[in-house]
C-alpha cells in the first residue's frame, strides 16, 4: 500500500480546540484581576472555589450522565429534599414544629443522606436503563417528585438549629483551607480516577460513544447506566449536605435551577451533549468559569439584569465552540 | 398493552379517588365554603398566611375551607380558581401569584356571583372595583420602615449600602427595594453602591454577600428584601470575621429563624403579620357571605422588630 | 472544449489541515458515458466528487461543465446546475413515505397554499419508478422497504433532478446480484436513452468491467491516467491503482483441520432464521455465503448472544453452553468482528488503545485501576503484528482509514485470545491493499489453530479463503460445499434457493 499521510503536527488550532476553555478561563481571571484589585487576593480565591464547590460537585455527576448521552435534571430538587432530610437529623434538639425531626449522631445523618442520594439516583438510572424512559423524562419526573417530597417533609418550612459539628462541614476549615474546598478536591480526584482510570469509566465512555458496539464488547449497558445515575445521586447528596451545613439550615426551596447551572458548567467544560466526550478536570474548569464570572460581576457591582445576560452569552458561546468542533469532524 | 393500561388506570384511581373524596367532602347547606387559592405551599412566608386561614377554619364549625396550591404559577392558579368555582364555593380568598394576571379571576367571580377577597398582594389601581375586600400590607411600607431604621443607625457618619433583592419582577421585591431607595435618597451621606438579585435564597444571598465583602467596597450596611438572604449575609460576614458592629444587616419577614439571629449579627427585621392576613382574609369571606358589612381595605401594619422588642414575636 | 465532453476538470488542488488530498487532478467525462473512477481508499475519489457536489471547494484548478465554468457552493447549487450524487451511505428519513423521500427538499404543494400535495407526489414518484423499471410502492414508509430498495430509491431521487451527470459512490455495496443487474439496466437506460453521464465509484473490479465505458485512476491524490475500458485488464487496472502488480486475492493455504470445536443445533429466531445447524472444526475457515437478508448476520448475532435465539443448542468442545449475552460468548472464547464498523464496531471518540481493550478490560486491572503499562505493551505488540498505520496508539480511531479501523477491531478481538473468531464481511469498503493483508491474517490465524467463521458477499473472497462454505437462503441453511467442490455457480444456485 502506498505511503499514507499522517496528521500529527501540533498546530495552534488543535491546541485551542483542546485547551481553548482553559485559555478563556485564564483570560477571564487576568481581566478581572486588572479591573478589580480585590479579585486576586487569596481570600477571594478561596471564596470563589468554596462557592463553586456545591455546583461543581453536582456537575461532575452530570458529566458522567451526559457522557452516556443522558442528562440529570433532578439534581436541584434532590438537593432540596436531601437538605431538609439531613437537617432534620442534625438538629440540636427535636423540634415540635416540624413533622419529622430525629436527633442522631451526625455521622449517621450524613451516611443516611448519602444513601438517600444514591437511591434516588438508582431510581433515575433504573427508569432509564430498564424502563427505557429517556433520561430527560425520567429525571424530569424525579425533579418534580423530589421537590414535592421536600416541601411535604417540612410542610414548606426551613429546618434550622443545627449542631455545630454538622455546620462545621460548611463553615470550618482544615490547614487554612475551607472544608467545602477539601470535599470538592476529594470528589474531583475520586471522580477523575473513576472516569479515566477504571473499567467503569471506560464503559461509561463506550456506552456514550457507541451503545451497540458496547453491547457487542460484552458490556452490561443497563447495569453501567444505573451505576452512573447512582453516582450522580451520591454526588448530589454530598452537595446538599455541604449546602445545608454552609447555610446552617435545610430548606425545600434550596437547589432551585441548580441542575441548569450544573449542566452549564459541564457543557462549558467541553462535555459533548452528543455523548462519548468529557473529562472531570475540564468540568472543574467549567464550574470555575461560572463561579469566577459570578464573583467578578458581584465584585464590580454589575447590575443584576446584566449578570444574567452575560451568563447566558457565556453558555451559548461554549456550546457554539463545541458545535464547531463537531462540525469540523 | 391493554392490561398495562388498565393497571395504570387502577393505580391512578387508587391515588386520586381518596383525595377527591377528602377534598370534596362538604356540600351541605348551612356551611359556608371558602375557596382559598394560595400562591405557594413551598413559600415559607405564605405558610404562615395559610396557617391563619386554617386557624379561622378551625374556629368556626360552619366554615369549610378548600385550599389549593398554585406552585407560584399564574396559569395553574387560574385553573384552580375555576375548579373551586365549579365546586360551588361561596367565596374565594386568593393570594395572587401574579397581580397583573387577575382579570380572568375577576370576570369568573362576577359571573358566578361569588365574593372575592384578595390577600397579601395588592392588584393595580384600575382593578380596585373588581374585588370585595383587600387584606394585606403595602410592600413599600416594609422597605420604608426597614431603610429608615438602617439610615438612622448609620448616622452621623453615613456610608455605603448594598441591597439584596428578591427575584427581579416580583412585586414585593420591587416595592421593598423602591421603599429602601426612597429613604436612602433623602440622606446625602448614604450611597447605594451595590444591588444584586438574591432570589429570596439564603445560599445565593450568602454568595453575593461574600463577594461584596471581598470586593473591598467597604459596605456599611446590607439591606435585604427578606430574612433568608439576610441570614445568608450574616453567615458571610461571620465567615469573613466581620464583627457585628462592623456592618448593619437588615431583613424583612421576622421569620423564627431570623429572630434567632437578631442581635447575633442581624440588626433589624420587619414583621409582616401574615397570619393575621390569612385569618382576616378568611374572616372577610365569612362575613361577606353572611351579608355583614366589611371594610374594603383591611390594612395590616408592618412592625419593626429589633433586639428590644423581639421577645414579643417569638 | 469538445462538445462530447460533459465535464472537464483540470489541475484541481485541495488540501486539508496536514494533508494534500488532491494534487493537480484532471478528469474528463464524455457525454452519455459511464465513467469509472478508481483508486484505493484515500486516493482522493470522494474528495474530487465532493468538490463537484459543492461540499468542498478546490484551492486551485478549473472545472468546466457543459461548456460553462463551474463553481458551486452547496449540493443544492450542484443539483440546480445538473449534477447529482448518490452518497456511499444513504440516509433516508425512515419516518416518511418513499414518495416524500424522493421529493425531500422539493415537495409539491397544493395551489398557493403551503400544504403538501401527497397524492401528486405519489403519482409522480410512481411515474418515475415506472420509467426506471423500479418496483416499489411510493406510498409505503421508507422504514418498511429493504436497504437494497432504499438504494434504488436514492438512485431514482438523483435521477429525478434531471441531472446531466450522476455520481454513484459504491452504489452496489448493499445490493444483491439480482438487484445489481437491475441497477445495471437503469444505468444503461440513463446512458443510452437520456444521454446522462455517470461517474461510477466502486472497489469491485467485476462491476467496472461489466458496466463502465471508461476508467480514470487516482492514487494518493494524483491523477494516474484514463483510458477506454477495452484497453484494461484486471492486472493492469490494479497495478495502476496500487502502483505495483499483485495477486488480486490472497489464497489461504491448506491448514491442518482438527476436531469439531463448535456445534450449533437447530437454532431458530422468529422471522429471521429457522433450524440452523452447523459445525466448526479447529483451524477451519467456514465461509458463510448468501444474499443480503438471508439471515447470515442474524445467526452469528444469536450465536454471540447479541440477539439471542428463541431456541436451539450450542456445544463447544462437545459441552452444551448457554449464551444469553455477549459476555457469555466472550467467556467461551468467541469473538465477533461485526459487519458495520460504524454502527456496532468502533467507539469513534476513543483512542485506538481504548478501542482495543474494551472487551477484556478485566485483564488490564491492577488493584482496581487500569494498568496503562500493560495496556500499552499489549496494544503495541498487536499493532506491530498486524501493521496498523498510525503515529500513536493515542490517536482517535475515527481519524484512521477504514482498513486500519478494521485492523484495530480485529486486534480488539485477538487480544481476547479467542478460539472462535466470527468475521462478518471483514473486508467490506476497505481498499485493495488492506484487504489482502486481512486475508493473509485470516490464513495465519487458521494456521495457528483458530477456528474462523467468515461471512462474505464477495464471491472471490469466499472461494479463496474458505475451507468449507455454508450457504444460506431465506433464513435456512441451503447447503454446504467443500473447498475443492466449490464454484461460483454452485454457491449462487444455493443462495438463490435452487437445488444442486
Amino acid at each position: 500500500m502506498a505511503q499514507q499521510k499522517i496528521i500529527s503536527r501540533p498546530s495552534l488550532g488543535a491546541f485551542m480546540n483542546k485547551y481553548g476553555i482553559v485559555v478563556i478561563f485564564i483570560g477571564l481571571c487576568v481581566i478581572l484581576s486588572i479591573v478589580s484589585p480585590a479579585f486576586l487576593s487569596i481570600r477571594n480565591i478561596t471564596n470563589v472555589i468554596r462557592q463553586v464547590s456545591i455546583i461543581g460537585i453536582v456537575s461532575m455527576g452530570v458529566t458522567f450522565c451526559i457522557i452516556t448521552t443522558g442528562i440529570d435534571l433532578s439534581s436541584g430538587s434532590m438537593i432540596a429534599l436531601i437538605s431538609v432530610v439531613v437537617a432534620s437529623m442534625s438538629q440540636n434538639a427535636v423540634s415540635d414544629s416540624q413533622p419529622i425531626s430525629i436527633v442522631m449522631p451526625i455521622l449517621f445523618a450524613i451516611l443516611i443522606s448519602l444513601a438517600l442520594g444514591a437511591i434516588l439516583g438508582t431510581i433515575n438510572g433504573s427508569l432509564t436503563a430498564f424502563g427505557k424512559i429517556p433520561p430527560f423524562i425520567a429525571t424530569l419526573g424525579m425533579m418534580t417528585a423530589a421537590k414535592g417530597a421536600a416541601a411535604l417533609y417540612t410542610q414548606g418550612r426551613p429546618v434550622g438549629n443545627l449542631k455545630d459539628a454538622f455546620t462545621f462541614i460548611g463553615t470550618g476549615s482544615f490547614i487554612g483551607i475551607p472544608i467545602p474546598i477539601w470535599i470538592y478536591i476529594v470528589m474531583a480526584v475520586l471522580s477523575h480516577i473513576l472516569l479515566s482510570k477504571t473499567k467503569f469509566g471506560r464503559h461509561v465512555f463506550a456506552i456514550g460513544g457507541n451503545e451497540q458496539a458496547a453491547r457487542i464488547c460484552g458490556i452490561n449497558v443497563e447495569k453501567t447506566l444505573v451505576k452512573v445515575y447512582a453516582y450522580a445521586g451520591f454526588l448530589t447528596a454530598v452537595s446538599a449536605i455541604m449546602l445545608t451545613a454552609r447555610t446552617s439550615a435545610g430548606n425545600p426551596t434550596y437547589g432551585l435551577a441548580y441542575e441548569l447551572d450544573a449542566i452549564a458548567s459541564t457543557v462549558i467544560g467541553g462535555t459533548s451533549l452528543s455523548g462519548g466526550i468529557g473529562s472531570i478536570p475540564f468540568c472543574v474548569i467549567g464550574a470555575l468559569i461560572i463561579g469566577v464570572l459570578n464573583n467578578g460581576m458581584d465584585l464590580l457591582g454589575v447590575n443584576a439584569y446584566w449578570q444574567q445576560i452575560v451568563k447566558g452569552f457565556i453558555i451559548v458561546i461554549a456550546v457554539l465552540i463545541d458545535a464547531r468542533k463537531q462540525k469540523r469532524k | 398493552m391493554i392490561k398495562r393500561m388498565a393497571m395504570v388506570l387502577v393505580v391512578l384511581s387508587m391515588l386520586i379517588i381518596p383525595m377527591a373524596v377528602f377534598a370534596n367532602g362538604q356540600q351541605d347547606d348551612g356551611v359556608i365554603t371558602i375557596g382559598a387559592a394560595m400562591s405557594s405551599f413551598a413559600d415559607k412566608g405564605q405558610t404562615y398566611l395559610q396557617d391563619g386561614v386554617r386557624a379561622f377554619d378551625a374556629e368556626y364549625d360552619d366554615v369549610e375551607v378548600l385550599m389549593t396550591d398554585a406552585k407560584d404559577d399564574p396559569a395553574v392558579q387560574l385553573n384552580q380558581v375555576e375548579t373551586l368555582l365549579t365546586k360551588g364555593v361561596d367565596a374565594i380568598l386568593i393570594v395572587p401569584v401574579d397581580i397583573s394576571a387577575l382579570k380572568p379571576v375577576f370576570a369568573k367571580c362576577k359571573e358566578d356571583g361569588v365574593k372575592l377577597v384578595i390577600a397579601n398582594r395588592m392588584p393595580a389601581e384600575e382593578f380596585h372595583d373588581d374585588f370585595d375586600v383587600y387584606t394585606g400590607s403595602e410592600s413599600i411600607q416594609a422597605g420604608l420602615l426597614q431603610a429608615e431604621w438602617v439610615a438612622e443607625a448609620m448616622q452621623p457618619e453615613g456610608g455605603k449600602v448594598g441591597i439584596l433583592m428578591g427575584p427581579l419582577g416580583h412585586e414585593a421585591a420591587m416595592m421593598r427595594t423602591e421603599g429602601n431607595k426612597q429613604i436612602f435618597d433623602k440622606y446625602d451621606n448614604i450611597e447605594i453602591v451595590m444591588d444584586a438579585e438574591g432570589k429570596w435564597d439564603r445560599a445565593k444571598g450568602m454568595q453575593i454577600a461574600e463577594n461584596w465583602i471581598q470586593s473591598g467596597a467597604g459596605l456599611n450596611a446590607i439591606v435585604c428584601n427578606n430574612d433568608e438572604m439576610a441570614i445568608g449575609t450574616l453567615l458571610a460576614a461571620e465567615g469573613a470575621n466581620l464583627a457585628d458592629e462592623d456592618i448593619i444587616i437588615a431583613g424583612i419577614d421576622a421569620t423564627p429563624d431570623a429572630l434567632e439571629f437578631l442581635g447575633e449579627g442581624l440588626d433589624v427585621t420587619v414583621f409582616q403579620n401574615m397570619n393575621a392576613q390569612g385569618y382576616n382574609g378568611a374572616a372577610a369571606c365569612y362575613k361577606l357571605v353572611k351579608g355583614e358589612m366589611v371594610e374594603k381595605w383591611d390594612w395590616i401594619p408592618f412592625e419593626l422588630v429589633t433586639t428590644e422588642n423581639m421577645d414579643e414575636y417569638k | 472544449m469538445s462538445n462530447e465532453n460533459v465535464l472537464e476538470m483540470r489541475n484541481v488542488h485541495k488540501s486539508f489541515p496536514g494533508v494534500k488530498a488532491l494534487k493537480g487532478v484532471d478528469l474528463t467525462i464524455k457525454k452519455g458515458s459511464v465513467h469509472a473512477l478508481m483508486g484505493e481508499n484515500g486516493a482522493g475519489k470522494s474528495t474530487l466528487m465532493k468538490i463537484l457536489y459543492g461540499i468542498f471547494h478546490p484551492e486551485e484548478g478549473e472545472v468546466i461543465f457543459k461548456g460553462q465554468p463551474y463553481s458551486v457552493k452547496s449540493p443544492i447549487d450542484a443539483i440546480n446546475r445538473g449534477i447529482s450524487m448518490i452518497p456511499q451511505e444513504i440516509s433516508p428519513c425512515p419516518n416518511l413515505t418513499v414518495a416524500s423521500n424522493v421529493f425531500l427538499g422539493k415537495e409539491i404543494t397544493a395551489n398557493g397554499v403551503k400544504l403538501l400535495n401527497q397524492k401528486q407526489m405519489v403519482k409522480e414518484t410512481q411515474a418515475l419508478f415506472d420509467d426506471l423499471g423500479i418496483d416499489i410502492d411510493p406510498s409505503v414508509m421508507m422504514s418498511e422497504i429493504s436497504i437494497a430498495n432504499a438504494q434504488l430509491v436514492a438512485i431514482a431521487t438523483a435521477v429525478s433532478y434531471n441531472a446531466d451527470l450522476v455520481i454513484m459512490d459504491e452504489p452496489t455495496s448493499a445490493l444483491t446480484e439480482k438487484e445489481i443487474d437491475k441497477l445495471y439496466d437503469i444505468i444503461r437506460d440513463l446512458r443510452d436513452k437520456k444521454k446522462i453521464a455517470v461517474v461510477y465509484i466502486s472497489h469491485k473490479l467485476d462491476e467496472i468491467f461489466t458496466i463502465c465505458d471508461e476508467v480514470s485512476v487516482l492514487r494518493d491524490g494524483e491523477y494516474i491516467g484514463s483510458d477506454s475500458i477495452e484497453n484494461f485488464d484486471k492486472d493492469r487496472l490494479i497495478s495502476m491503482m496500487v502502483g505495483r502488480t499483485m495477486d488480486e486475492f490472497f489464497h489461504k493455504e491448506e491448514a491442518v483441520i482438527g476436531d469439531v470445536l463448535l456445534e450449533v443445533k437447530d437454532m431458530s429466531l422468529s422471522r429471521k432464521f429457522k433450524n440452523v445447524s452447523f459445525q466448526l472444526k479447529q483451524g477451519e475457515v467456514l465461509g458463510v455465503a448468501g444474499l443480503m437478508g438471508a439471515g447470515r448476520t442474524e445467526v452469528m448475532e444469536a450465536l454471540f448472544g447479541y440477539r439471542p435465539a428463541d431456541s436451539g443448542e450450542i456445544f463447544i468442545k462437545g459441552e452444551k453452553v448457554e449464551i444469553k449475552e455477549p459476555i457469555d460468548a466472550i467467556k467461551h472464547g468467541i469473538a465477533f468482528v461485526t459487519e458495520d464498523r460504524k454502527l456496532t464496531g468502533i467507539f469513534p471518540e476513543l483512542s485506538i488503545k481504548d478501542n482495543m481493550i474494551m472487551p477484556d478490560i478485566e485483564n488490564y486491572l491492577k488493584g482496581g485501576l487500569l494498568d496503562s503499562k500493560k495496556i500499552k505493551e499489549n496494544c503495541q505488540t498487536q499493532r506491530e503484528a498486524i501493521a496498523i498505520k498510525t503515529p500513536t496508539l493515542e490517536q482517535l480511531i475515527k481519524n484512521l482509514s477504514g482498513g486500519n479501523q478494521q485492523k484495530v477491531l480485529i486486534s480488539r478481538w485477538l487480544l481476547t485470545t479467542p478460539e472462535i473468531l466470527i468475521l462478518d464481511e471483514p473486508t467490506r469498503g476497505i481498499d485493495v491493499g488492506a484487504k489482502s493483508e486481512i486475508h493473509r491474517l485470516i490464513g495465519e490465524l487458521a494456521k495457528m489453530g483458530k477456528s474462523i467463521i467468515m461471512i462474505s458477499s464477495e464471491m472471490p473472497e469466499i472461494l479463496s479463503m474458505s475451507d468449507r462454505i455454508m450457504v444460506m437462503h431465506e433464513g435456512k441453511c441451503s447447503g454446504e460445499i467443500s473447498r475443492k467442490d466449490a464454484t461460483q455457480e454452485k454457491i449462487l444456485a444455493l443462495a438463490t434457493g435452487e437445488q444442486l
